[in-house]
């Protein structure tokens, strides 16, 4: 019946209901506009949906995992540690949405379809980008100079930091801008204890921090306060977690201009070379499988990196034969993923008559220290650390010998303090790592699937091998005993962190987006999530997508104020 | 009560005080999707009670009970029928098989009929067996999607034994007592329960 009718027009239309479409839904709504909100997957109800408080008592496979079904459903998603037997749910079955890759390159593309996309399952660290990211590209000539710098983006983080509401502590680092920050969380005894060596052995080079997480720590903008059951990825009731389901898309409701449209797979947008505008959004009903479109003045973005770069791959018309949007070429182009998993682990001895209480959902951060200062042979760029102390829990038994009485009452005992620091490394961009449409494969509702070319390049490789020994390095200057270093061989794509693919740049030859996340090509389109990013930084994005998305909704805005959309 | 009533209720600031066990018990109800079946569909009887008598020597009644009680066996039926691969399962029953060879070897009955000293003797060295094995010091972390029961017999029975008491209702609220809603935060406290509220 809807496709046979006029179609629906609204203000803007906004692909994607996460992380970064809540935003956009927000800020637009708020500055008057009457918007629909396309999600591709199912609705969120959390009173329904979230699992947080469920005990593993009552989990059938009691935490793990419904190893058979996700073998045969999840093979790929599986792979992601958030894709527990709680928060599976969350997770997009494989087979209904298949890509293609080299056979010797695999990508772990992870992905949630559904009323919050993957905001929902996020790890919600939240990290400010500096100018030695912003300006990494053009010092050293790689890929395509960010069209903007720190201070361009400084008032948006406020910003969306003021809205959201991110824990953390000031430091004062250059590498890593302090934000508007909520009380910090506590460390615990032996994160203290290895805080305090690192300091003594290296001081501001090596700084460990409390990590910086969209999670409140009092309560804020009428959301309660953490209450420290700790397993966030399978929802929140108090919606004390940043997600666009907790935060953004109430705020747009509250408006009344918000249509939010679940099971709205999108085709591909329409262009019209009349005007030279995107003048309408080809959607196929998630349960029907019926056609039909809609149309808005303006269009965001937000399905993801690669969501978003495959619709408009899918969008090519005479004009824009590769894509749409693509007269630089370089849609599609210089995909990145944070290279993860170098890194140690280590038993901090002492402090056994004392214990952390309350599941933090927050761990430490080591900021940045190689190439900031200093200049390695070896590689450009750099590495973080996120990791945690935590003392030992009942399945150290699994591993050690003994049984019966002794053993049982030991093990109700907590263990020893043992650290890890887990290593997240900058990939740099590279136009060999690109994706393009595979015309053999179509997913569940007929739109063409995506190839992806990817793999590490030999700075990634070396950034991994440097955070496992300096890992390990920094255990031992903590005095740490059975210090484990260790190399993941995780493919990209697991980080979870996929950017680029139509990167913003000065420059229409070189770039998809300009400065304001605006298509240079089709100037009512906007684009603002990963996909938008020129490098990676080695810092979590996802506070730079929510600052670039507020940045962009202004800028449009005042441009459609103007009379210019 | 009503979980809307639940829920409005955890929604607000500062609610820990009123999350009840009444209250928190109608929140799961809702949240709670389905239980474990019963019935035994691996094992057979006689194998059950041999699973029955070695995991109760492993993890036995103290203060607190122990793994029979918690129904472990059931969890390890469960697990070789839905979760494990068909190897894995024949290298578990063939555990059982040998248990048993061993008791009559030693004893003259089977592991279920042997005496707890007896069966204590024999998981003794099953369990000396699987230390001599062991060629790690410190296990490599293994993530959830990586679990496999691609082991020796005894590391099987180790980890299910282990899984399904600490993960049931008697090992985590009596054993463990697991706090679902700990309400607060602090990073370095004594061990003493002074600050739990």
């Amino acid at each position: 019946m809807r496709s046979v009718k006029k179609p629906e027009t609204y203000d803007a239309i906004i692909i994607g209901s996460g992380m970064t479409g809540g935003w956009a839904a927000k800020e637009l709504t708020e500055k008057g506009l009457k918007i629909l909100v396309l999600e591709a997957g199912r609705p969120i109800e959390p009173d329904r949906d979230y699992v947080e408080h469920v005990p593993i008592t009552e989990m059938k496979f009691r935490g793990m995992n419904n190893r058979q079904e996700t073998l045969k459903d999840q093979p790929i998603q599986r792979t992601c540690y958030a894709c527990d037997e709680w928060a599976s749910k969350f997770f997009v079955k494989d087979a209904e949405h298949p890509y293609t890759t080299d056979p010797d390159k695999p990508f772990a593309w992870i992905r949630g379809r559904q009323v919050g996309g993957k905001s929902i399952m996020w790890a919600r660290q939240s990290y400010r980008w500096s100018d030695l990211d912003f300006e990494a590209n053009a010092r050293e000539g790689i890929g395509a100079d960010w069209p903007i710098r720190y201070a361009d983006i400084e008032p948006w983080y406020n910003y969306v930091e003021g809205f959201a509401g991110i824990t953390g502590q000031a430091e004062g680092l250059p590498q890593l801008p302090d934000g508007r920050f909520l009380p910090p969380m506590e460390m615990n005894c032996a994160e203290i204890a290895v805080k305090e060596a690192m300091a003594r052995q290296f001081g501001r080079e090596r700084v460990m921090t409390i990590g910086r997480a969209a999670i409140l720590t009092q309560t804020h903008n009428g959301r309660a306060a953490c209450h420290y059951c700790g397993p966030c990825h399978r929802g929140c009731i108090t919606r004390s977690y940043f997600s666009s389901v907790n935060s953004t898309l109430p705020a747009a409701e509250k408006t009344g201009r918000l249509t939010l449209r679940p099971y709205s797979v999108v085709h591909s947008l329409i262009f019209d070379p009349q005007t030279r505008r995107a003048s309408g959004v080809k959607v196929i009903d998630g349960q029907t499988h019926t056609a039909m479109e809609f149309q808005g003045r303006i269009i965001f973005l937000c399905a993801s990196a690669l969501e978003s770069t495959r619709i408009l791959l899918n969008s090519a018309t005479p004009e824009f034969s590769t894509g749409l949007a693509n007269s630089s070429g370089e849609l599609g182009k210089n995909l990145m993923d944070h290279i993860m998993g170098g890194g140690a682990d280590g038993i901090i001895p002492g402090s056994l008559d004392r214990v952390q209480t309350g599941k933090r959902p927050n761990g430490i951060y080591v900021p940045r220290f190689r190439n900031v200062t200093g200049k390695e042979k070896n590689f450009l760029r750099g590495y973080a650390y996120q990791g945690q102390a935590e003392r030992e829990s009942w399945e150290r038994g699994i591993h050690e010998s003994g049984f019966g009485v002794s053993f049982k009452n030991s093990l109700r005992k907590p263990g020893r303090w043992k650290m890890t620091f887990h290593g997240f490394g900058e990939c740099l961009p590279n136009p060999a790592n690109f994706v393009e449409i595979d015309k053999e494969r179509r997913d569940a509702w007929g739109v063409p699937a995506l190839k992806i070319h990817c793999q590490w390049r030999d700075n990634e490789k070396a950034l991994l091998h440097d955070m496992m020994i300096q890992a390990a390095e920094l255990l031992a200057a903590a005095g740490a005993v059975e210090i484990v270093p260790y190399k993941q061989n995780n493919p990209p794509g697991l980080t979870i962190h996929e950017m680029g693919t139509a990167r913003m740049g000065a420059d229409p030859k070189k770039s998809v987006l300009n400065a304001h996340n605006q298509a240079h090509d089709v100037k009512n389109l906007f684009l603002t999530d990963g996909a938008c990013m020129a490098s990676s930084s080695c810092v979590n994005p996802s506070l730079t997508y929510m600052a670039l998305t507020a940045r962009a909704c202004d800028y449009a805005v005042s441009q459609m104020k103007k009379g210019e959309l | 009560m009503e979980r809307r009533e639940a829920l409005r209720l955890m929604g607000a600031a500062s609610v820990f005080s009123v999350l009840s066990s009444e209250l928190f018990a109608a929140t799961l109800r809702a949240q709670i999707a389905a239980g474990n079946g019963g019935g035994f569909r691996t094992l057979s009887p006689a194998q059950n009670e041999i699973v029955v008598a070695m995991c109760d020597v492993m993890i036995p009644a103290t203060e607190t009970p122990g793994a029979k009680a918690a129904k472990v066996n059931e969890f390890i039926d469960l697990i070789l029928t839905d979760w494990a691969t068909e190897g894995e399962r024949k290298i578990f029953l063939a555990g059982l098989s040998e248990s048993d060879r061993r008791s009559n070897e030693l004893f003259g009955h089977g592991f279920a009929a042997a005496s707890a000293k007896e069966q204590t003797a024999i998981v003794q060295v099953f369990d000396e067996e699987l230390a001599t094995t062991r060629n790690e010091k410190t296990p490599k972390q293994i993530r959830s999607w990586e679990l496999t029961l691609e082991l020796p017999f005894f590391a099987q029975m180790r980890r299910l034994t282990l899984v399904g008491y600490y993960t049931s209702s008697i090992g985590q609220e009596q054993e463990l007592k697991v706090e679902i809603i700990p309400g607060s935060l602090h990073g370095c406290v004594s061990a003493e329960p002074e600050v739990k509220q």
